[in-house]
């Protein structure tokens, strides 16, 4: 069925399965190397090709879908997630947490697939064409959405993907058209807090702040009022922080901001994960080889740090292999939503791709120190049976979508 | 197909294929960055592998006893340890430390599945290294990645005080008991926790705060350098000053031989406990090094108790003593003249009843007044009056003075004794299997179903002694601060009565304790009782204060099956007496802080 959309029914599919391709092979290759007993069932790299080929099935199934079934039942679609994400709780917790739901053969996360689910319901909601996107006020109810999504996922608790389901919402807004001075207000609260850390930056931003509200046009009223909630928007943060967050939360927040701080703790996993980077050179260690990888002082290789793997077998030359296979990821799934035939399909498309997006640029920016440790996989590439799934449910639902 | 069509916008495509662009540069830039600018640096880093955090330890605290004689310190041993994720092969690896260090292969795989708590974490395997052993296994280092032996402190009792009852002692924490522990103290399976005693009650003031250090190690675990920075320094643990008279102690100790009994001394004005026998004990020798299994289970298994702390988890019958919780009800209410004369001719028959109740003097104490029942220990005297009140009047006095409550002694496994009322006669005979008058009768020579630990008994002679006002409460650790128990409201006059009978107990012709009467000028007040018990003969009591150098002390001696009150106890309480006002100046003067 490749060869179909390889000879023209849709180029840019066929180039997205192709790359696709790629990335797991590359994935199974490094996921071989680093498994203790490769070929035995229960080895990383025998599940992930277990994981693989039952997504696979899955993928089918779902592709076949019609744009207009998924456009008619969005609503059900994103009640169904959410009730799901409820699950969890009447379960005993898993490491503390009420993320997974134990399916016996693999656990699933319905946090997963919530990010999908806002996506849509989001993506219906812009594309109805009696919208005013010109308005600011319709990114009330997408950014609603969206709270109440990762409101339910913070409880599990679970910061990564709550900060994955905003992910989208931004792209989504701008690819709908809504004016770029009511964007930058959505980003606005989130300098002003990063600011909040040091007296001087938080001046030094206020100011610019200023000049921006003095540009752009509207009441000044309006300008006052929004220009001032983002003063004590950073003013309140530090409460915030302290009194909202779990300690574990703050601790991954700060070891990123220092992380020479605790040689033990997660920044002991980023340090590590620096190191193996560094040494592995331009062409790498060899396939094997890597001696930070095999002697296990890299933690959660498999998974999170899959990169830094990557990097020191393969070196830079591998890891730019991946990063252009990334790149080019992503470019189709942009260009499949330029494309695309219908709005509601072009929105769910670039939400769909926010979402690998952030996943790509979260988990490589941590393994080389730019962001906190956060449990985020790498698609395709990374070894785990919840968020392979998700990927090629993404796969299929741009498949989908973009056959009409 | 749907109704609107794809209005997107070239302009944003193109914006976010930027925002694309810029991100996965900035990645790959610093990829190159790290990879090939600082390659060099993270190769010789990689080399040598890693950092690796490492607890610390300091001394746990000493405990010390009043004049600052220590009692327990700590001695360094080695222990080693094994970090499961550096094994290279376990059974290989475990065997070559079992040659080494002759520890049968199974004992050491045992201790290592009970103290395991996962892959980065140390594991105790050995403890007790030897010199030679530990050069045997810096000689065969290469082949024992994964090993590591460390200095660990394990307690030495000295011999001043070789009580285990009181101090209670350490246990290696395994994975079972991990969990019940305190998470904040960030103990480790391996690591010792106070289990009994006053090492339990302390634990938080006596164990040390953990440090942590940083030590670059290689693939073979070899210690590269230290790093400084970040090391936190660990602190040793407070030491413990305990109330505890270490030579008061051992002397009332030797006064008791052999026989199974306890000796409880306090300061009634501070609760001080300056003596706290429970014989028999056990050898702290049995917690140095490894003891094995047999050896606890004769432990165990002795039937005289010796692991048991009688001194707040024996339960004995009172006895005699119990007659004044009848005297203090009857005067208190009014119910009794002091002065009145009661006849004793050797046994009281209840009205209405065809059953005689026998005074221990058989023939008779002939005429008796409150004093001289105190004083003889006449049991005619209160079968009479005990009829004058009621079952929950009377039981109601007896919990004023603490019984069926703990006395908040400073030491884990407290037991509050039964004070039996209305309620557990019902459920214990059925409605008509017993009678308060007969029960009443039981009950004021402290016999029948009252129960009570000698230091509940100390703490009802502080109550008196200090005539039911501000009575301190009973304490082991010397610099906790002074507490009392609530008051225990009772006229003077009725105090008074009380104490005349309590000091011609000791003091007068024909009383019961005479034979702990002092030769100096302390007045001893006091009370012997004999309880009958269904374990052999009777419990010998003597229950008593007195005041030396404008101080009170109490004293409790109990001789378990000993015999007479008058006879076993009050001797052994006169010559306690004794010692401590020969000994005054270590005892009742103030004392090291």
């Amino acid at each position: 069925m490749f060869n179909n959309y390889l000879n023209g029914s849709n180029e840019y599919l066929g180039r997205l399965y192709l790359i696709v391709s790629s990335l797991l092979s590359f994935g199974l290759v490094t996921l071989y190397s680093i498994s203790n007993d490769p070929l035995s069932l229960n080895s990383t790299f025998s599940r992930q090709i277990i994981f693989i080929i039952f997504s696979f099935f899955v993928f089918l199934v779902i592709q076949r879908m019609n744009v207009k079934t998924i456009h008619d039942n969005s609503t059900l679609i994103y009640l169904g997630s959410f009730f799901l994400c409820f699950i969890p709780f009447f379960l005993p917790p898993v490491e503390n947490t009420f993320r997974w739901i134990d399916l016996g053969f693999f656990y699933i996360q319905p946090g997963e697939y919530l990010k999908c689910a806002t996506i849509i319901v989001i993506a219906k909601y812009l594309s109805n064409h009696q919208l005013e996107v010109k308005e600011s006020y319709i990114i009330i109810i997408p950014l609603a959405i969206a709270i109440l999504s990762a409101f339910l996922v913070l409880n599990q608790p679970d910061l990564g993907t709550a900060v994955i389901i905003f992910a989208p919402v931004l792209p989504m807004l701008l690819w709908a058209g809504v004016n770029t001075f009511t964007i930058f207000l959505l980003i606005a609260p989130l300098l002003t807090v990063l600011a909040a850390s040091n007296f001087m930056i938080f001046n030094i931003w206020a100011v610019i702040m200023f000049i921006i509200f003095m540009i752009f046009q509207g009441s000044l009223l309006k300008r006052i009022v929004l220009y001032f909630a983002n003063i004590f928007t950073g003013l309140l943060f530090p409460f915030f922080w302290n009194d909202f967050l779990n300690g574990y939360q703050r601790q991954r927040f700060l070891d990123f901001l220092n992380p020479d701080l605790d040689p033990m703790g997660s920044s002991y996993h980023i340090i590590q994960s620096i190191t193996a980077i560094g040494s592995g050179g331009l062409f790498g260690k060899g396939w094997g080889q890597g001696s930070q990888t095999q002697l296990k002082f890299l933690p959660v290789q498999e998974s999170d740090f899959i990169l830094s793997v990557i990097a020191e077998e393969f070196g830079f030359f591998g890891i730019s292999i991946i990063m252009i296979l990334f790149f080019m990821l992503i470019k189709t799934l942009l260009d499949l939503a330029f494309k695309a035939t219908d709005y509601f399909s072009s929105l769910v498309i670039i939400g769909l791709t926010s979402i690998m997006f952030s996943h790509i640029f979260v988990n490589s920016a941590m393994t080389i120190g730019l962001m906190p440790v956060k449990g985020l996989p790498t698609p395709f590439v990374s070894a785990g049976g919840s968020f392979m799934l998700l990927c090629f449910i993404i796969l299929s639902l741009v498949s989908s979508l973009s056959k009409n | 197909m749907l109704k609107i069509d794809n209005k997107a916008d070239i302009f944003h495509y193109r914006t976010l294929l930027f925002v694309l662009f810029v991100s996965i540069c900035t990645l790959l830039s610093r990829y190159f960055f790290l990879q090939i600018i600082e390659h060099e640096r993270y190769f010789s880093k990689s080399q040598v592998n890693s950092v690796k955090a490492q607890a610390t330890y300091a001394p746990r605290g000493l405990i010390l006893d009043r004049n600052g004689e220590v009692l327990v310190e700590n001695y360094p041993t080695y222990i080693l340890t094994v970090t499961p994720y550096q094994l290279d092969s376990k059974e290989e690896q475990f065997s070559i430390i079992s040659d080494i260090t002759n520890i049968p292969l199974e004992n050491i795989n045992q201790r290592y599945e009970k103290f395991y708590q996962g892959r980065f974490l140390p594991t105790v395997i050995a403890k007790n290294l030897t010199f030679s052993e530990i050069s045997q296994i810096e000689e065969r280092r290469l082949e024992l990645s994964g090993f590591q032996y460390k200095r660990f402190d394990e307690r030495f009792y000295r011999d001043a005080l070789d009580d285990a009852h009181i101090l209670g002692y350490l246990r290696e924490i395994d994975r079972e008991s991990l969990s019940s522990l305190d998470k904040s103290k960030f103990y480790r399976a391996g690591e010792l926790v106070g289990w009994q005693g006053l090492e339990k009650q302390y634990e938080n003031e006596l164990r040390y705060s953990k440090g942590i250090e940083y030590i670059e190690v290689d693939t073979y675990g070899r210690e590269i350098s230290r790093i400084n920075d970040n090391s936190v320094p660990a602190f040793p643990g407070n030491d413990l000053f305990i109330t505890i008279d270490a030579r008061l102690q051992e002397y009332s100790k030797s006064l008791l031989n052999d026989q199974k009994g306890v000796i409880l001394v306090s300061n009634v004005d501070t609760g001080e406990i300056l003596s706290m026998v429970s014989n028999p004990s056990y050898s702290m020798d049995i917690y140095r090094g490894e003891t094995n299994e047999n050896e606890w289970k004769n432990l165990l298994n002795d039937a005289s108790k010796p692991i048991i702390n009688r001194t707040i988890s024996g339960l004995y019958p009172p006895g005699s003593s119990f007659k004044l919780i009848t005297a203090f009800n009857l005067i208190e209410n009014g119910l009794l003249d002091p002065e009145d004369n009661l006849m004793c001719d050797g046994s009281y028959t209840p009205p209405g009843s065809s059953r005689t109740f026998k005074c221990w003097k058989e023939d008779g104490h002939g005429l008796v007044d409150l004093n001289k029942a105190i004083a003889q220990s006449c049991n005619v005297y209160f079968y009479e009056t005990v009829q004058l009140t009621n079952l929950k009047d009377w039981t109601e006095t007896a919990k004023i003075f603490g019984f069926n409550e703990e006395t908040e002694i400073d030491l884990p496994n407290e037991l509050i004794g039964q004070i039996p009322d209305k309620e557990f006669f019902i459920k214990t005979y059925g409605r008509w299997g017993w009678s308060e008058r007969g029960m009443l009768l039981n009950l004021t020579l402290g016999q029948g179903d009252i129960l009570v630990t000698p230091l509940q008994t100390l703490r009802y002679i502080n109550h008196i002694a200090s005539k039911g006002k501000k009575t301190a409460k009973l304490k082991l650790n010397l610099n906790k601060e002074v507490d009392f128990y609530h008051d225990v409201e009772l006229s003077n006059q009725t105090w008074d009565r009380v104490f005349n009978g309590l000091f011609d107990v000791v003091n007068s012709d024909g009383g019961s304790g005479w034979r702990a009467r002092q030769n100096s000028d302390i007045k001893l007040f006091g009370k012997t009782s004999t309880a009958e018990n269904p374990h052999g003969d009777p419990h010998a009591w003597f229950n008593g204060f007195f005041e030396l150098n404008n101080q009170k002390f109490s004293i409790v001696v109990l001789v378990e099956n000993g015999g007479g009150g008058g006879a076993i106890a009050s001797p052994i309480a006169g010559k306690i007496v004794s010692f401590i006002a020969k000994n005054s100046v270590e005892i009742v003067s103030k004392v090291v802080q």
